[in-house]
């Protein structure tokens, strides 16, 4: 029972990071019908930002609260800007041009990421060693919260350890937060009128690529945010990291139904729970499968996901 | 009366809480030439839709060639002999005007399995089905070797179809534009290639969308000529949908009126002309056209 | 018979390639390597660029016919047939292996095919991608096909003449098939599955027939790659990576072109060759700077797309192909 328990834990903590990426993948897919595969390498640039504020500011900051704040502001605030960056120079320009070129386009950014950061390259200056691109190898993540078990169940049969607590609040809030504001805020309602048609909605006055460049820095900023929990989470970063999770997170998204918020949440920590259990009770190398074969099933059975709706094609 | 070519029975389609068609009704026989007409919104393309298999009717049966359709896929619907062209020209736009009457043109060749019967077939359940699929993939798959080994019989067939198409182009006064890229074609030529298109499938009933919309008066007034062309020289029976009632009017022998998915008037142009509830409807709606 | 005669002169020039360029490994070992990636650029092509559909799992499907084709062939290897000389069993066994890769990918094309029934555009991307996944999961927890250590022992059959003339059959096959009904039908679909459906195509049918064919020539590229490398595994040679290379392949070469996606299939394939022998040359025997050429292959190749699709979306070719292009011109001679 104790085991089941600690499954259903681990399933849920697993599930809440993917949900915080698939977040922000449902929402630039909602507005822009964009599958952003850069979205899990845009994560991952997060997670070095974070590494390389939390290495800049010190041992002696680490575990603080205001340390931590500090690498999620700049690591949030460095991805919003990249997204705005992609999305200015990237796909932007690709707009009216067909879904596939955009795909593409998506596919290449990634590509280019996460490769590239596979690449070591420092440059000297004034004798210091400054790391421009970090290289392959993983590298281990300051512990920014120091993992504390918050509660133990049995002689130490079930273990929920702070982080994961912190990860699934901030996950339920901000789903609570992104639903008010697309449903309730006059952007929301831009966002809306976007998703549904961007030409009459730039027709009738909306500021459309300042909504699109908004929601994807706001998905980017929540990227980063993910990755960090993440990488608490995992301990050890590498340059791969963002591909899987981006992926896997996609995967949740589709299940819940794409463009759907709680949709992606709860897709995700279905997902968390179904490769737990997968895992848990066959070998951890089945892992990667579970999500895909979920995603088939899911597509064949219930193509607009679980919360989706049917859309019939305009003719 | 012999039996109609294209036949809707009390046809009803609802999108969520909306009904946008409503016990439709329609009879076109050979050499018919009707008209769908209404105001904007008011359903009738989603009644082509539903004719042609885009969308499945939630109530009510279709009949194409006597065999009942619903649930039929749009290929299927036009094998048996409906074909139609789009509102908003669906061309096959990066391919030249012959490739695109050719994509429509069927080959005259002898099958493997009698078609009829493979057809039957697949529309049956459990195991029949299944051996139509296998008698129908078997088919196919001797077709692509025959393609892809270039057998005597199957470059025939190629200069037949191409022979058809190239025809049914100079029809529609577009010989001159073969080798020419679809999308490089003026609107107006690509309705008439929409329509080329169409008639390569071999149709007995032709469904037109709109065929001359965004065409001026003089263009107009030819189209319709030409429909009536159309009408004798492949033995059709045509629907058109137009949304200027003074054009219809001129060619139409017989009118179906939609408003909000009702048929709120049938019957003979100047009856219809004369209905109130058609007055009503298009000046209450579009006061604009009409 | 005019139709085999391309076939019969290809056998005569590949025979006497493979002759001549015996003498040296390295381009025998290069040549093979360009070969199977242009078998996969071209048959990828067929869903990519003719059916419009966009598959990025193509490596799930070399991997499929490279790991089964291995395994048979090393099954077969055991047994002697006795009437027929050793070499020439050899070829047929390795005929026989490729064969069966090829039809058990074709066989996976069309389950994944069958999803494409329902989905487009994005959606089917991430299954097919998600297809080549799980594959490699499931070889890595199979012992029989080696599991994460990787598959080794298959005997090495794969020659030049193989490789080549199988890269003569997909381009006649890809070709015979864009001037055939089946190959208007496939394009009709790409540029409007509504009006082809309306005209009559079965766009569903024959969404999944360009699944299976391209997934069989997929398998007897793998086919031929594993009989050429001492041992395979489910790592980089079959992941998404070489999914995205042959997608940035096709894209470069022109989504639609079968002329598009054999050069662009050399080129990319004989680049970074090229490039560290290039750097060899000029520094030496560096390791580390050929290593780096190597590295930033990958990182290139994503920027590569974004900058193609960027500036010149329609790839190096477009839709054209070279033999229109050279019919035309005789067509203007004359």
């Amino acid at each position: 029972m104790y085991e089941f328990i600690q499954h259903v834990i681990n399933g849920l903590a697993a599930g809440t990071i993917y949900a915080l990426v698939a977040l922000g993948y449902t929402m630039v897919y909602g507005v822009l019908k964009l599958i952003n595969f850069a979205h899990g390498d845009v994560m991952m640039l997060g997670v070095y930002v974070g590494y390389a504020v939390a290495f800049l500011l010190g041992r002696e900051h680490l575990g603080t609260i205001s340390g931590a704040l500090l690498v999620f502001a700049v690591s949030l605030t460095a991805c919003a800007a990249f997204g705005f960056f992609i999305e200015r120079f990237a796909y932007r320009p690709l707009r009216d041009k067909p879904r596939l070129t955009s795909l593409i386009t998506a596919i290449g950014i990634s590509f280019a990421l996460s490769y590239g950061f596979q690449l070591d390259l420092a440059v000297s200056v004034g004798g210091h060693s400054i790391t421009l691109l970090p290289g392959a190898a993983s590298r281990r993540f300051p512990a920014i919260i120091t993992p504390t078990e918050w509660a133990v169940l049995g002689d130490n049969d079930v273990i929920i350890w702070n982080w994961q607590v912190i990860s699934f609040v901030i996950a339920l809030t901000l789903m609570g937060g992104l639903q008010y504001l697309v449903f309730r805020t006059r952007f929301g309602k831009a966002m809306r009128a976007v998703s549904h048609d961007h030409r009459v909605a730039g027709l009738l006055g909306i500021p459309v690529d300042t909504i699109i460049a908004g929601t994807f820095m706001l998905g980017s900023a929540l990227a980063a945010g993910a990755g960090i929990l993440y990488a608490i989470k995992d301990k050890s970063i590498q340059p791969l990291m963002g591909v899987m999770v981006g992926l896997k997170a996609f995967v949740a998204a589709v299940i819940g139904g794409i463009g759907n918020l709680p949709g992606a949440v709860v897709g995700a920590l279905l997902l968390g729970l179904c490769e737990e259990f997968i895992v848990g009770y066959t070998a951890s190398s089945w892992r990667d499968a579970v999500a895909f074969g979920f995603l088939i099933v899911v597509l064949l059975v219930r193509p607009e996901g679980l919360f989706g709706r049917a859309q019939a094609e305009k003719v | 009366m012999s039996e109609p070519l294209l036949h809707a029975r009390k046809v009803s389609i609802r999108f969520g809480g909306l009904k946008a068609l409503s016990e439709f009704d329609l009879e076109i026989h050979k050499g018919d030439l009707k008209g769908l007409i209404g105001p904007n919104g008011a359903g009738k393309t989603t009644a082509f839709n539903v004719l042609t298999g885009v969308y499945l009717p939630s109530e009510g049966e279709i009949f194409v060639g006597g065999q009942k359709v619903n649930g039929r896929r749009p290929h299927q619907i036009n094998r048996l002999g409906l074909a139609r062209t789009f509102q908003n020209i669906r061309l096959f736009k990066q391919l030249t005007v012959l490739d695109n009457v050719r994509i429509a043109v069927l080959a005259d060749r002898t099958p493997l399995f009698d078609r009829p019967r493979v057809e039957a077939l697949r529309r049956g359940n459990g195991p029949s089905r299944a051996l139509g699929s296998v008698m129908d993939a078997l088919d196919n798959y001797r077709d692509w070797w025959r393609a892809l080994l270039r057998t005597p019989a199957y470059l025939r067939e190629e200069e037949g179809i191409e022979q058809r198409a190239r025809e049914l182009l100079e029809v529609m006064g577009l010989s001159h534009r073969v080798d020419e890229l679809a999308k490089n074609l003026p609107y107006g030529e690509q309705r008439r290639l929409e329509i080329s298109r169409a008639l390569g499938t071999r149709p007995r009933v032709l469904l037109l969308d709109e065929p001359a919309a965004g065409m001026n008066t003089r263009e107009k007034a030819d189209l319709m000529v030409l429909i009536r062309e159309l009408r004798s020289r492949f033995e059709l029976g045509i629907l058109v949908i137009e949304h200027d009632m003074k054009l219809v009017m001129g060619i139409c022998e017989h009118l179906t009126v939609l408003d909000h998915g009702e048929t709120i008037s049938r019957g003979e142009p100047a009856a219809v002309r004369a209905d109130p509830k058609v007055i009503e409807a298009y000046l209450g709606e579009a006061p604009a056209h009409g | 018979m005019k139709s085999f005669a391309p076939v019969a002169i290809a056998i005569v020039v590949l025979a006497s390639l493979q002759v001549l360029t015996s003498g040296s490994q390295y381009f025998v070992y290069l040549s093979l390597l360009v070969g199977v990636n242009v078998v996969l650029a071209v048959s990828l092509n067929v869903i990519n660029g003719m059916t419009g559909q966009f598959s990025i799992g193509h490596a799930g499907f070399m991997a499929v016919g490279a790991f089964s084709s291995a395994l048979m062939s090393q099954t077969l290897n055991e047994y002697r047939l006795g009437f027929l000389p050793e070499a020439v069993e050899h070829q047929l066994f390795f005929v026989i292996s490729l064969v069966v890769g090829g039809v058990l990918a074709g066989g996976f094309g069309f389950l994944v095919g069958l999803p494409s029934l329902r989905l487009r555009g994005d959606y089917l991307a991430i299954v097919t991608l998600g297809f080549g996944e799980i594959i490699l999961v499931v070889v890595r927890n199979t012992p029989t096909l080696g599991g994460a250590l990787g598959l080794s022992g298959t005997p090495q059959h794969t020659s030049f003449f193989m490789v080549w003339f199988t890269v003569f059959i997909v381009v006649l096959f890809a070709r015979r098939l864009l001037a055939s009904p089946h190959g208007r039908n496939l394009v009709a679909i790409r540029e409007d599955e509504v009006a082809a459906e309306a005209m009559g195509v079965d766009t569903t049918s024959y969404k999944v027939r360009s699944f299976v064919v391209s997934s069989f020539f997929a398998g007897v590229a793998g086919g031929l790659f594993s009989h050429f490398q001492s041992i395979i595994t489910p790592g980089d040679s079959f992941s998404f990576v070489k999914s995205m290379e042959i997608v940035v392949m096709i894209v470069a070469g022109g989504l639609g072109s079968t002329t598009g996606a054999v050069v662009a299939a050399v080129v990319l394939t004989l680049l970074p060759e090229a490039m560290r022998a290039l750097f060899i040359t000029i520094g030496g025997d560096n390791a580390s700077l050929a290593q780096s050429i190597d590295q930033l292959r990958k990182p290139i190749f994503g920027v590569l797309l974004v900058v193609m699709m960027l500036t010149r979306p329609q790839g190096l070719f477009g839709t054209h192909e070279i033999w229109d292009l050279l019919k035309r011109k005789k067509g203007a001679a004359s």
